[in-house]
């Protein structure tokens, strides 16, 4: 196992004391879409997945995880690429779930799904999550989660909500658009590890941690 | 590079706010304790975080187990690392804590996380949040001799636990002791742990080290001197360290070769390792002058 999985999983067991109230967020979104199979999954991804990605910072803040990071035998950048990792297991899960989820609902309604949809929703709301995520990290990074918490994961929903009335998007993307919407959300992630790599020096510092030098590999 | 020592500060220069580190020099061959004494402020979790590479020092150098800090990353499997505050997450069990570290580290011992959390009586059921000040202590010193370290950097661990954990305490590390490679730098204001387990001793205030050597070298190189309120305001050429008067007496700490200077007007006495922290803690006049014994 790598250094970054070691840290996906860190991240896993630093959010699963508080899986109930984050369960409690998707329930009440999969109830309230339950008639909108077509938005379920977008839903999920934008109102639970790209909080529940952040999470582990705003635990970090609380309990000082900076300090267990410093004192692991972990180099930085494995910490910061192990985040992100976390962030793609949370959107998978979320997908793998919400899509057969909205399929059932779908069926049960009668709506028709094609394949061509199904692929439109989960690379739309892949692109929306790697936007979410690319935003939040280095600003949680840079700056912690306690100062920039609310606006750096209402940034990325309002952006979104904004593009998709502005441009109404109520287009149907043929293959070569959703293969470029899907490439570009992992572009997007790629730029936003190296500007994360890039602030990293200039976080906010602990008491313990307070200038940290750099660790060699 | 000297592989015999467990570290080695040389004309370190570092600076935290308006707090400076200045030309601190110290080192501890392997296979020994040393206890770090200074009062509050002194600088001595500056000096560790500058150790453990989590401060950036200005000017000279530190070695760590044969490698200079920045240290590669792997030698964090041989520190084992105990700081004066809890770093996990409240909401963990203690089995948990295990599940979460044990990953990182090559040579994590379970059965001995469990052996020590039973030592120690702490329940492994309970969450971290929970326990009290001297059991989170206990706790991250569990986790710091459960993956074998060779190093044991402490920053006071022990003034959250009770008498009766602090000599538990010293038994385990007594034990950690027992393989010649082991170290351990041992930061306290509690001064009786270390009269009992401290090999070494370095003394630091305001940023500089007042002095370094084993522990007898440090205890002889100083005298409490006694004498009447007036005995000592005459004295020119001798630093009298942490000089206090009372309206019937005054005290000071001096160097044991200026003791004789003063005469045999005072009452000259050998120190304890809580008299010398004391006066040269103290904000009275008269400044120590580093002694640094080979």
């Amino acid at each position: 196992m790598t250094d970054s999985a070691r840290v996906a999983l860190l991240d896993v067991r630093t959010v699963a004391p508080y899986r109930r109230q984050l369960l409690l967020t998707p329930l009440l979104v999969m109830a309230i879409m339950v008639n909108r199979p077509e938005v379920l999954v977008p839903g999920l991804i934008l109102l639970c997945a790209s909080n529940t990605a952040g999470y582990p910072f705003m635990v970090s803040d609380r309990a000082d995880l900076e300090t267990l990071y410093a004192v692991l035998p972990l180099t930085r950048r494995s910490l910061l690429l192990g985040h992100y990792l976390w962030a793609l297991a949370i959107f998978t899960a979320t997908a793998g779930i919400g899509t057969p989820a909205a399929l059932i609902l779908a069926r049960w309604q009668h709506i028709s799904f094609s394949g061509h949809t199904v692929a439109t929703i989960v690379s739309l709301s892949w692109a929306a999550f790697a936007l979410a995520v690319a935003i939040q990290f280095p600003l949680f990074v840079r700056f912690g989660y306690t100062r920039v918490g609310m606006l750096a994961t209402t940034l990325p929903i309002t952006l979104v909500a904004l593009a998709a009335t502005r441009l109404h998007l109520h287009f149907t993307p043929d293959t070569t658009v959703i293969a470029l919407v899907a490439a570009g959300g992992a572009a997007l992630l790629m730029a936003s590890v190296a500007v994360t790599t890039a602030v990293d020096p200039h976080r906010p510092r602990t008491a313990a941690t307070a200038p940290a030098a750099a660790a060699t590999t | 590079m000297d592989p015999e020592h467990a570290f080695a500060f040389r004309g370190v220069h570092a600076t935290v706010g308006r707090f400076r580190l200045r030309d601190v020099s110290f080192s501890l061959p392997q296979g020994y304790v040393m206890g770090f004494v200074g009062a509050n402020g002194a600088g001595k979790t500056t000096s560790i975080r500058c150790l453990l590479g989590m401060q950036r020092i200005d000017r000279g150098e530190i070695e760590v187990l044969g490698h200079r800090v920045p240290t590669p990353v792997a030698l964090r499997q041989d520190v084992g690392v105990v700081l004066d505050h809890s770093y996990l997450v409240g909401e963990w069990r203690l089995t948990e804590v295990e599940r979460a570290v044990e990953p990182f580290y090559d040579r994590w011992d379970t059965a001995r996380y469990h052996d020590l959390l039973a030592d120690f009586g702490l329940d492994p059921r309970a969450r971290v949040k929970d326990l009290s000040r001297g059991m989170a202590v206990k706790l991250m010193i569990t986790i710091a001799l459960s993956h074998r370290a060779r190093l044991l950097v402490f920053d006071e661990p022990t003034s959250g636990l009770d008498p009766v954990a602090r000599d538990e305490l010293s038994a385990i590390l007594g034990d950690f002791l027992t393989d010649e490679r082991h170290s351990i730098l041992f930061s306290t204001h509690i001064t009786s742990d270390l009269e009992r387990i401290g090999d070494y001793l370095t003394l630091v205030h305001d940023g500089r080290i007042v002095a370094t050597g084993t522990k007898d070298e440090v205890l002889d190189g100083y005298r409490i001197v006694r004498g009447g309120p007036d005995d000592f305001a005459d004295v020119v050429g001798v630093p009298l360290i942490g000089l206090r008067r009372t309206g019937v007496a005054a005290e000071a700490l001096v160097a044991t070769e200026d003791a004789g200077l003063l005469g045999d007007r005072v009452v000259i006495e050998r120190p304890s390792l809580e008299e010398i922290a004391v006066h040269i803690g103290s904000p009275a006049p008269g400044r120590a002058r580093a002694k640094e014994y080979s």
